[in-house]
């Protein structure tokens, strides 16, 4: 069973051979996608044994993800496995994120910071923004999951051909959440470790994702 | 009268405008006839803006006919900003489209 692993990168020459190195063992292929960096991303991926695709202008993380996913699917993977180039994911649980597939159960799996596994999540996140995100997902997406925004998945050839991702930006958690959803795909969730090296997605850029996946939905 | 002749002086300018526009292949004839359709009746309006008065108070609003004229102008505005931001999404979407395939050709 063919096993890739997609991991979009951008500007991540101070992480991306460390975390290309410890995802390699747990996949058959690691495909980085590199979207448009001004620093050595794609040439240390390459050296660290990753396939390297690379987006002549920048296009965000969502656009990098179906990049990857389009080329994986043209490269007969059976599961595709999501993962962040800023290392902020454990390698280690790849192996529990596909189990669910491996063993038929599941077409789709997210990670979760809401099930069990530590994470240094910060307060404003985990009380505040988090919530919210759950009930936005719930009532206008239909998406009924314990963690609103995880880039930790995984999926098998049947979901990535149904799941096309449209939002090129951030909104593309939610929107990958819904279309599975919506294609009524067996979905699992496992809880998985994150670590913030950063406080990241903050609140306006959670009114930005809100904004993005109306206007998704008005274009279609 | 002297405010409607000035208005009407504008529109003419642009109108002139937009036919110097289109000897000069700036535009699209779609376009041309878009804006010239417009020009036409924003002068419209503006001759029989006492006949717009009337036509108003029949519908029961107490504003003048100019103020008509402006609220439509608003919701005009709305409309095409609504639509460039549809375009704008849309070309981006595109923009995206290329630049993926670009990646995975290159990688064949």
């Amino acid at each position: 069973m063919k096993i890739s692993c997609v991991i979009p990168a951008w500007n991540e020459a101070k992480n991306i051979s460390r975390v290309v190195g410890e995802v390699r063992p747990y996949v058959s292929e690691l495909i980085v996608v590199d979207d448009c960096s001004d620093d050595e991303t794609s040439a240390l991926a390459r050296t660290a044994g990753a396939t390297v695709l690379r987006h002549p202008i920048n296009r965000g993380q969502g656009a990098a993800l179906q990049t990857g996913d389009e080329y994986a699917l043209r490269n007969d993977a059976d599961i595709i496995v999501h993962f962040d180039g800023d290392g902020q994911f454990l390698a280690t649980e790849i192996n529990d994120l596909i189990a669910p597939i491996m063993s038929g159960q599941a077409d789709i799996v997210f990670g979760s910071r809401f099930l069990g596994k530590a994470s240094n999540l910060p307060a404003l996140k985990k009380y505040l923004i988090m919530p919210l995100a759950r009930i936005f997902n719930r009532i206008f997406m239909g998406i009924k999951l314990r963690d609103p925004q995880n880039g930790f998945r995984a999926m098998n050839r049947q979901a990535a051909t149904a799941i096309t991702i449209e939002n090129r930006a951030m909104a593309h958690n939610s929107e990958i959440q819904a279309k599975a959803f919506r294609a009524k795909l067996r979905i699992a969730e496992v809880p998985v470790t994150v670590t913030y090296h950063e406080f990241g997605q903050k609140f306006s850029g959670g009114l930005k994702i809100a904004s993005d996946l109306l206007i998704h939905k008005i274009i279609k | 009268m002297l405010q409607q002749i000035i208005a009407l002086v504008i529109i003419l300018f642009f109108v002139f405008r937009l036919f110097g526009q289109k000897m000069k292949h700036k535009i699209s004839g779609n376009e041309f006839g878009l804006w010239l359709g417009f020009w036409i009746i924003a002068a419209a309006a503006i001759i029989f803006i006492k006949d717009i008065d009337r036509l108003v108070k029949s519908f029961g609003f107490s504003g003048a006919g100019i103020n008509f004229l402006i609220y439509l102008a608003v919701l005009a505005l709305f409309y095409l900003i609504f639509r460039l931001r549809l375009d704008l999404a849309k070309m981006d979407k595109n923009l995206t489209e290329l630049a993926r395939q670009n990646a995975l050709n290159d990688k064949k």
